[in-house]
């Protein structure tokens, strides 16, 4: 079938306005009475907007994009894991190491030979490291290389 | 003469050896982030917020810094599009059509040269524009009430996707969206907690600087990734230097035209770079006649776009200062600076924050001189880092992001965020629903919604305050037209833009 990225999406956005919609519904009336613009009178209007907007994308879909397959989507699921892995390790393996290995993952499976990647992350590591602890005097995290 | 008073103090804050120092940085960083691949204007003015941001630069530095970057990210757009015949972003396009064939025929230095010229008569044009135009808006713009604001915001949205664009619906979407994520957080007005969900990092609601490093960095890094595009390009040799003073003088008139052109098409709402180089090429060619030899690297053919697109960027601004209602993605992220500074965008800035408005002008026109002295000598470098990788770069760009953001607040949680915001940036733009909107509406979210309360409190609870006024009602027409239009006349104008790319021989 065409168009079913957009209807998809228009069934996932609809679920999302009706569900943000009803919460804005919920609320304890604010302390002092009513008044005409309530916390909830603005949600509402927009979960209006986007069920119309929903509707309409389920209407009359757009023609699907190329969605990756295969080793595209393989390489894609790798690179989310390395950024979040990235986000986990930043503070208790420390900046130099974790940057290494992060920048040096990506751009290996972005094509690079493998070591001239991981040099890359090491020398871009140290530099942006050197540059922000002592140059600029924020601190990163040094982690297990710390050294005191 | 009030306003060269004011330009003159403006100038006496950009020509401080500080700020002097951050603008030719920016300039040059901002040429490098326009000619790199996969490094768009937005996208480099986002990545730099954080660190202005932790270097707790004063305001007035930080906005220096960043407008001289994207003055910059429009100049440096054109070397790719001269050298490689890809443009580095997106109003460099029209620059490939003559660019190109130029550098085919030997004369490549002579096309950047000419395009660095024409980029600085339509950077001066635009901001001359800028000088002259903005105070004058900004005064009528104070007679604005909560309701005319209203209903300009709903245009600033309704115009965004400009008349070129596809699909407008999904740029409501999108705008729904950017707005829905700015109601998280406790309620400024009631104090009620809105989609907090009991998760203490949402009190504070969600900071848009992590959702546009997110939305435009990182999904940016996924696209490389799918297409593997990581390969770098092939070396460039630029040549001699042949142009002639005479050559030079015959294109003034050209960069007159394509500077104003691309000043108008830049303020107004819905326009924007792209279709400035867009009209100024069309103009010229249809000015010169048959008696240039347009799309086989007729000089004037990188002279019109050029100008033009840098006239628009300074045009951009005009509503963004005056008004804080940005017309393009980049003046948005402009946009989200100030609001992070804490200055509220708007007529006001202009009596308030007289200093940052004219020193940012005024650092404008500076940056136009240095970048114009940069981009001559320094041609020969940026060409050499047109020729660096991707794959090496791209996760270097990542990291920097990840280190911004984690120095605003040190903590894994908005890196976490930053990529949750960076898998949807990629999913939306798959499925063709523009980031920009969402950004904006994050940015004036807020805003709106107090805007809204205003008016309802003065008109005691009657809706129809909000298309009362003369003004009001103008501006929601136009919001519609806008919505409408695309639909009647934008099938016919982007024919008409992809057959000009197509009616050269030489693009490929």
């Amino acid at each position: 079938m065409t168009g079913l990225g957009d209807r998809l999406l228009g069934l996932g956005l609809l679920v999302l306005a009706v569900a943000y919609g009803w919460v804005a519904q919920q609320w304890p009336e604010p302390f002092g009475g009513a008044e005409t613009v309530g916390p909830e009178t603005f949600p509402t209007i927009l979960a209006v907007v986007l069920v119309a907007g929903s509707i309409y994308l389920m209407v009359k879909p757009d023609p699907d994009a190329q969605w990756p397959l295969g080793r595209s989507a393989l390489e894609l699921v790798v690179s989310l894991v390395v950024l979040v892995v990235y986000a986990m390790l930043l503070e208790p393996l420390g900046f130099v190491i974790s940057t290494t290995l992060a920048v040096g993952t990506l751009s290996w499976r972005m094509g690079a030979p493998a070591r001239n990647a991981f040099l890359t992350g090491l020398i871009s590591a140290v530099v942006v490291f050197v540059l922000f602890n002592y140059g600029l005097a924020l601190s990163l995290p040094a982690g297990i290389l710390e050294v005191n | 003469m009030e306003t060269l008073g004011f330009l003159m103090d403006g100038f006496a804050v950009a020509l401080t050896p500080y700020n002097l120092m951050f603008a030719l940085f920016g300039a040059f960083v901002g040429t490098l982030i326009g000619c790199l691949p996969g490094l768009g204007p937005a996208n480099g003015v986002a990545i730099l917020i954080p660190l202005a941001f932790t270097l707790g630069l004063p305001p007035e530095t930080a906005m220096i810094l960043l407008t001289s970057v994207y003055a910059g990210a429009m100049y440096g757009g054109r070397i790719s599009s001269i050298l490689l015949n890809i443009p580095g972003d997106e109003p460099a396009m029209m620059t490939c059509l003559d660019g190109y064939p130029m550098a085919q025929k030997g004369r490549a230095a002579d096309a950047l040269a000419i395009s660095a010229i024409a980029s600085f008569a339509g950077g001066l044009i635009g901001t001359i524009g800028l000088i002259m135009l903005a105070p004058v808006l900004a005064r009528f713009a104070l007679s604005f009430g909560p309701a005319e604001y209203f209903a300009l915001f709903l245009l600033a949205f309704a115009t965004l996707g400009g008349i070129t664009g596809k699909n407008p619906m999904k740029t409501v979407i999108a705008a729904t969206l950017g707005i829905m994520i700015s109601t998280v957080g406790i309620d400024i007005s009631t104090g009620t907690q809105r989609y907090t969900f009991g998760v203490l990092e949402l009190y504070e609601g969600i900071d848009f600087i992590l959702a546009i490093v997110g939305l435009f960095a990182i999904s940016e890094l996924l696209f490389f990734v799918e297409s593997r595009m990581g390969g770098g390009r092939k070396k460039m040799n630029v040549g001699k230097l042949t142009l002639t003073f005479k050559e030079l003088v015959s294109t003034v008139p050209t960069q007159l035209r394509g500077g104003v052109l691309g000043f108008i098409s830049g303020v107004l709402p819905g326009a924007g770079a792209s279709l400035g180089s867009f009209i100024s090429y069309t103009l010229e060619k249809s000015v010169i006649g048959k008696k240039g030899r347009f799309g086989e690297g007729d000089i004037r053919g990188v002279v019109a776009p050029e100008a033009g697109n840098n006239g628009a960027s300074s045009g951009a601004l005009v509503p963004m200062l005056t008004l804080g209602v940005p017309g393009s993605g980049t003046t948005a992220v402009l946009l989200a600076m100030l609001i992070s500074l804490n200055i509220t965008p708007g007529p006001l800035m202009f009596t308030q924050n007289a200093d940052i408005v004219w020193g940012v002008i005024a650092a404008l026109l500076i940056g136009n001189v240095l970048l114009l002295v940069l981009n001559i000598p320094l041609v020969g470098f940026f060409v050499r880092l047109l020729s660096v990788p991707p794959m090496y770069l791209l996760p270097i760009v990542t990291m920097v992001a990840f280190v911004g953001i984690y120095s605003i607040s040190n903590s894994a949680f908005d890196l976490y965020f930053m990529v949750a915001f960076g898998v949807a940036g990629y999913f939306l733009r798959k499925l063709e629903i523009p980031v920009v909107p969402i950004i904006l509406g994050l940015l004036l979210g807020p805003e709106m919604e107090k805007n809204l309360g205003h008016a309802l409190v003065l008109s005691d609870g009657d809706w129809s305050i909000l298309w009362e006024s003369t003004l009001a009602k103008s501006f929601w027409l136009v919001a519609a037209l806008s919505l409408v239009l695309p639909y009647v006349v934008g099938p016919v104008l982007r024919r008409r833009m992809n057959a000009a790319m197509k009616e050269s021989p030489t693009s490929d």
